[in-house]
């Protein structure tokens, strides 16, 4: 099934709301506007502009000897982050999908011994591992000790963390930028026009690419499953050698979202 | 998302400041900031806070009515319901008529050592 079908299917006719597919705020409008043309057009709102966080703890952890690891929980428990004060693949990240990917590659393959890991993700000083079965906090505490434990063994022993036949197969920015924008223009941004959205690359770091959710993906509820069912399983797809997706979309920014 | 019952903001002015009152926006609600200590002009540090006693859907920070505002830093004290105080600084942001800042951010997620 081409990932349009499956955007637009994930995405049928909703049930309990009665806007429809292509509805965008200029087709919304206020009846009275269309009654009062000497009105005086409304304020103009101001911009919302994020500034960056400055983060303390990473520093802390920089200036250690020692290997240290912090276990950080997703907020919905989904995931855990692994931050280390160690490089697991400097410059670049890449996704085991499931055990048989992690061959070769002795730091997934010493995370995916843990009983109940189902994926990981390795980014610069990051690792971060989803679970099967149950999700809550309290699941996470005992799984991210024993992940802890590993990971800190084969940092320990010095050997090469990801296999060289991954090295070798990841190309150059600009193929990752070429590729990952014609799966964008081709596949994904067709699939969620008809809602009003679209997807922009914003920017592409070895092989880790950052998106942006525009128009009506911008603050949808919906938008998380968007992203990772729909625009992760589109770019895994077509371009096997890309590895971490953030989403840098300002979604409390949203103006006309599909789904409130 | 936690209820915020109070919050102070500590905010240093670099080259370019501006004139008093400092407002900020809680859920696109405009109001100045109460219990204000220094100034916003050049190289000023200014504190503030208020008691909201409700959801932060949204918490920013609004730019002067006219010119610019260069900001240095911006540190938020945050004390919300159930959740341990906890503080954020915000990196340099410039603010103009035109826009504000966002200052809110959710509380830390639950870290540990492994």
């Amino acid at each position: 099934m081409s990932v349009i079908k499956k955007l637009s299917q994930m995405f049928s006719e909703p049930d309990t709301q009665d806007k429809k597919a292509g509805e965008t705020a200029s087709e919304v409008q206020d009846p009275s506007s269309s009654q009062s043309p000497f009105a005086e057009p409304p304020p103009v709102g101001r911009r919302v502009i994020q500034a960056s966080v400055i983060v303390g703890q990473a520093e802390e952890m920089n200036q250690s000897d020692d290997i240290l690891i912090k276990a950080e929980p997703s907020r919905d428990n989904g995931q855990c982050k692994f931050m280390v004060n160690r490089p697991l693949f400097e410059g670049h990240s890449w996704m085991f999908s499931n055990f048989e990917e992690a061959a070769g590659s002795p730091l997934a393959e010493s995370v995916f011994s843990v009983a109940s890991v189902e994926t990981l993700l390795i980014h610069d000083s990051t690792a971060v591992v989803t679970k099967t079965g149950a999700k809550g906090l309290s699941d996470w505490e005992a799984l991210a000790k024993k992940v802890g434990g590993v990971l800190r063994k084969t940092l320990e022993a010095g050997t090469d963390m990801v296999s060289k036949d991954i090295i070798a197969q990841i190309p150059t920015e600009e193929v990752v930028r070429d590729e990952i924008q014609k799966v964008i223009d081709t596949e994904v941004n067709p699939g969620v026009a008809g809602h009003g959205g679209k997807i922009t690359l914003t920017a592409v770091t070895g092989n880790t690419v950052t998106i942006e959710m525009g128009g009506g993906c911008q603050g949808c509820s919906a938008a998380d499953l968007t992203l990772k069912q729909g625009i992760h399983s589109a770019f895994r797809k077509a371009v096997p050698y890309v590895g971490a997706i953030y989403d840098e979309t300002d979604h409390a920014g949203g103006l006309n979202p599909y789904y409130r | 998302m936690p209820k915020l019952n109070r919050f102070n903001i500590e905010i240093e002015t670099r080259e370019t400041g501006t004139d008093l009152p400092v407002h900020f926006t809680i859920n696109n609600h405009k109001l100045p900031l109460e219990d204000a200590q220094g100034g916003v002009g050049p190289g000023e540090t200014f504190s503030g806070g208020f008691e909201i006693g409700s959801f932060a859907h949204s918490l920013t920070l609004v730019g002067p009515e006219s010119g610019q505002w260069d900001i240095r830093k911006i540190k938020v004290d945050y004390d919300c319901e159930h959740t341990p105080p906890y503080s954020v600084v915000f990196g340099e942001v410039t603010l103009d008529e035109t826009t504000e800042v966002n200052i809110w951010q959710d509380p830390p997620l639950p870290t540990w050592d492994v």
